[in-house]
């Protein structure tokens, strides 16, 4: 009885939904137009669609990306479901297409005309689409304060939770997702689960779940074979000119990028050679991946003539807005280069390890004290700003994070391997009070790693005015040389 | 000290003394401090020319080369509007030790090591991160090399916009070299000595001052 209620309430709702988009209403039926603008529009708007035909066809993943294709035309966040609905974010697009309504049907038009059965519904919240479209009822609400009333008549099998949990909800006489909803959250949550009353938060949008966005899965892959053989690597860079510019044209189409290249150089009786170009960030640009594989290619003695050769693309990757491609073309503009062309033209002619930045690690060994980074942090940093590890700025004044509290200065080079000091140098220490000019700081550390220290550290100035960074072994009272001051 | 520089100034405005266009040309282009009042007083514009080569002739690690470009480096990466620049150091002696350089205020994130195999290599890295624009300030380390070499580098600089340090051992001393300045560094008796051998528009001579202060 009471669900009936809700029904003709929501119903109603609708109608002067409906009569509002449709005409200027008088102003009794519909809020008037300042207030609505007033009134805080949710953040997003989401397009379901759910393909029953889907059910029984093997290779569902396959046809389910190719739809999604077909979705893509309408928004750039477009999200598969398995194993039969599409979830397409609609917010930014309703103006485009003039209202919510041209756009629902523009979408649906293209699942008819590929002669698929379509069940779509829109609504503030992903899930909550999904459940109206799994139900079969073409809704579409904008507003999320409309939601439960909505969702409250749906069967509960539209929420697709599993048999043994919809059993269950059936036995406690639950048959409506507007029962689901009027459960007490604490029994709900004790019988089955937080998950369950998460999953209700989310499909009545009080609570967020970004979604990921589909990026089709393509790669580029071209042939091509060589008439005569090909015994120089300036005719194979020739060669290859035309194929580079078909690889960034492919990926412009797409706005995608890729992080590595990967050229086949077939030849006579040999096994192929494989050329992997790595690159600092994704792109899609021709003069970057062109510029890695010039220096690639200038390293490359051929073992044999080429037969044929094959350029790879790695996965494609979304370009995101921020990327540093767009950084590159600014650059290109200017024949400049950005950093990533830098390192990435670096790392193909010196080798990837031969490459690296450094940080500072907040320990007291001195050798456990700072890494080598590979994995550049490329993106823009901001002058000032706190890197990981390194000094943060404060008004003025330098205090370094990874820095313990002893304020002996640290020199700037440090040995690879403590050196241990010769007799006459030891004894000049050992002797000599000028030459000893800071120190000791006793460093004490590492028992917990088996790679514990004890030693006491000094500055000492050698004749000729070079300062040196010593220590004394504790256990076995050597003297060691450390580090340059420089 | 400061007789001595209006006098300069005096003989300078006087129509009579012909400039060289290159003492000219080197102070238009931005400077950057090498943190001593008395070293800046002995460059002309008043500290480390961007834009150019400086070569530093030195025969142990350890003699403040470092100290020396510090304040400049420090500088380089605080002194911009926008991205931070990066600093290259390509074949040091020695590893660069990071708590030291965060402690005298690098920006760590942006200091880039290279490791060549070769001294061509090296060059070869030298030319690229000084003329990519991307960098404030290149420092390579160096056994020896051509003079058709350093003149590449130079030309780099002046592409970049970028300070080019380079270090080579001191028997490369009286060799010629395009280099806007050139330093050497020997050991003296208690500190290290410092001498400008070649500065294009100023004077070379000794330069009097504690070159490792801090450390």
């Amino acid at each position: 009885m009471k669900s009936r209620a809700v029904k003709s309430a929501t119903a109603d709702l609708f109608a002067a939904a409906d009569a509002a988009a449709r005409q200027p209403a008088p102003a009794a039926a519909s809020p008037p137009p300042l207030e609505a603008a007033a009134r805080p529009s949710p953040k997003h708007l989401w397009y379901a669609v759910v393909f029953p035909q889907l059910n029984e066809v093997q290779q569902s993943a396959a046809l389910l990306r190719r739809l999604c294709m077909h979705a893509q035309q309408f928004t750039s966040l477009v999200s598969i479901e398995m194993p039969n609905a599409l979830l397409l974010e609609i917010r930014g697009s309703v103006k485009l297409f003039g209202s919510l309504e041209m756009l629902h049907t523009g979408i649906d038009d293209v699942w008819s005309r590929l002669k698929v059965s379509a069940h779509s519904a829109t609504a503030p919240s992903a899930l909550a689409a999904l459940w109206f479209a799994r139900a079969g009822k073409r809704v579409r609400i904008e507003d999320s304060g409309l939601l439960a009333g909505g969702l409250a008549e749906l069967p509960v099998a539209c929420t697709s939770w599993d048999a043994e949990r919809l059993h269950t909800l059936r036995a406690m006489g639950v048959t409506r997702v507007g029962d689901l909803l009027r459960l007490p959250r604490a029994g709900l949550a004790r019988r089955f689960g937080r998950t369950a009353v998460l999953e209700i938060d989310i499909a009545l949008a009080r609570q967020d779940a970004p979604r990921r966005a589909f990026v089709p899965r393509q790669r580029f892959c071209e042939r091509c074979d060589f008439e005569t053989e090909i015994e120089t690597v300036a005719y194979l860079q020739q060669a290859l000119e035309p194929l580079m510019g078909r690889c960034a044209k492919f990926l412009r189409e797409r706005q995608a990028g890729v992080l590595a290249l990967e050229l086949r150089l077939r030849h006579r009786a040999r096994p192929a050679t494989r050329i992997r170009l790595g690159l600092a960030s994704v792109t899609s640009e021709h003069r970057r991946l062109a510029d890695v594989m010039v220096q690639k290619l200038s390293r490359l003695e051929l073992a044999a003539p080429i037969l044929s050769m094959e350029l790879l693309s790695g996965t494609l990757q979304p370009l995101s807005a921020g990327s540093l491609d767009a950084f590159a073309a600014l650059g290109g503009a200017g024949g400049r280069d950005t950093v990533p062309q830098l390192v990435e033209r670096l790392r193909a002619r010196l080798g990837e390890a031969a490459v690296y930045g450094i940080r500072s690690i907040p320990e007291h060994r001195p050798e456990a004290a700072w890494q080598r980074i590979h994995e550049l942090r490329l993106g823009a940093l901001r002058p000032g700003a706190p890197g990981p590890g390194s000094a943060m700025r404060d008004r003025g004044r330098v205090i370094d994070l990874g820095r313990t509290d002893e304020g002996m200065p640290r020199p700037v080079w440090l040995l690879d391997e403590p050196v241990m000091l010769l007799a006459p140098e030891v004894q000049q220490l050992n002797q000599g009070k000028g030459i000893l000019e800071e120190g000791p700081e006793r460093i004490e550390s590492g028992w917990w790693d088996g790679k514990d220290i004890a030693r006491d550290y000094y500055i000492a100035r050698q004749t000729g005015g070079i300062r040196r960074w010593v220590f004394q072994e504790q256990r076995s009272k050597c003297w060691y040389l450390h580090g340059v001051f420089a | 000290m400061s007789r001595e520089a209006s006098s300069l100034a005096d003989i300078l405005a006087d129509a009579r003394v012909w400039k060289l266009k290159d003492s000219a040309a080197a102070s238009t282009r931005p400077v950057w401090p090498t943190g001593r009042s008395s070293l800046d007083a002995r460059l002309p514009g008043g500290g480390w020319p961007t834009a150019s080569l400086v070569e530093v002739l030195l025969d142990a690690a350890g003699l403040g080369e470092i100290q020396l470009f510090l304040p400049a480096l420090v500088e380089s990466q605080r002194r911009t509007d926008g991205e931070a620049p990066w600093l290259v150091w390509i074949a040091p002696p020695h590893e660069p030790f990071a708590p030291a350089l965060a402690q005298q205020g690098i920006e760590l994130g942006r200091l880039l090591v290279v490791r060549p195999n070769t001294a061509t290599e090296a060059l070869w890295a030298a030319e690229q991160a000084l003329s990519s624009g991307v960098c404030a300030a290149v420092l390579l380390w160096l056994k020896g090399t051509d003079d058709r070499w350093l003149r590449r580098l130079k030309l780099a600089a002046e592409a970049g916009g970028a300070l080019g340090v380079l270090f080579r051992p001191e028997r490369h001393r009286f060799e010629s070299s395009p280099a806007t300045l050139r330093l050497l560094l020997t050991q003296g008796e208690h500190t290290p000595h410092l001498e400008l051998l070649k500065v294009q528009g100023g004077r070379p001579g000794p330069v009097e001052y504690v070159v490792m202060s801090v450390s």
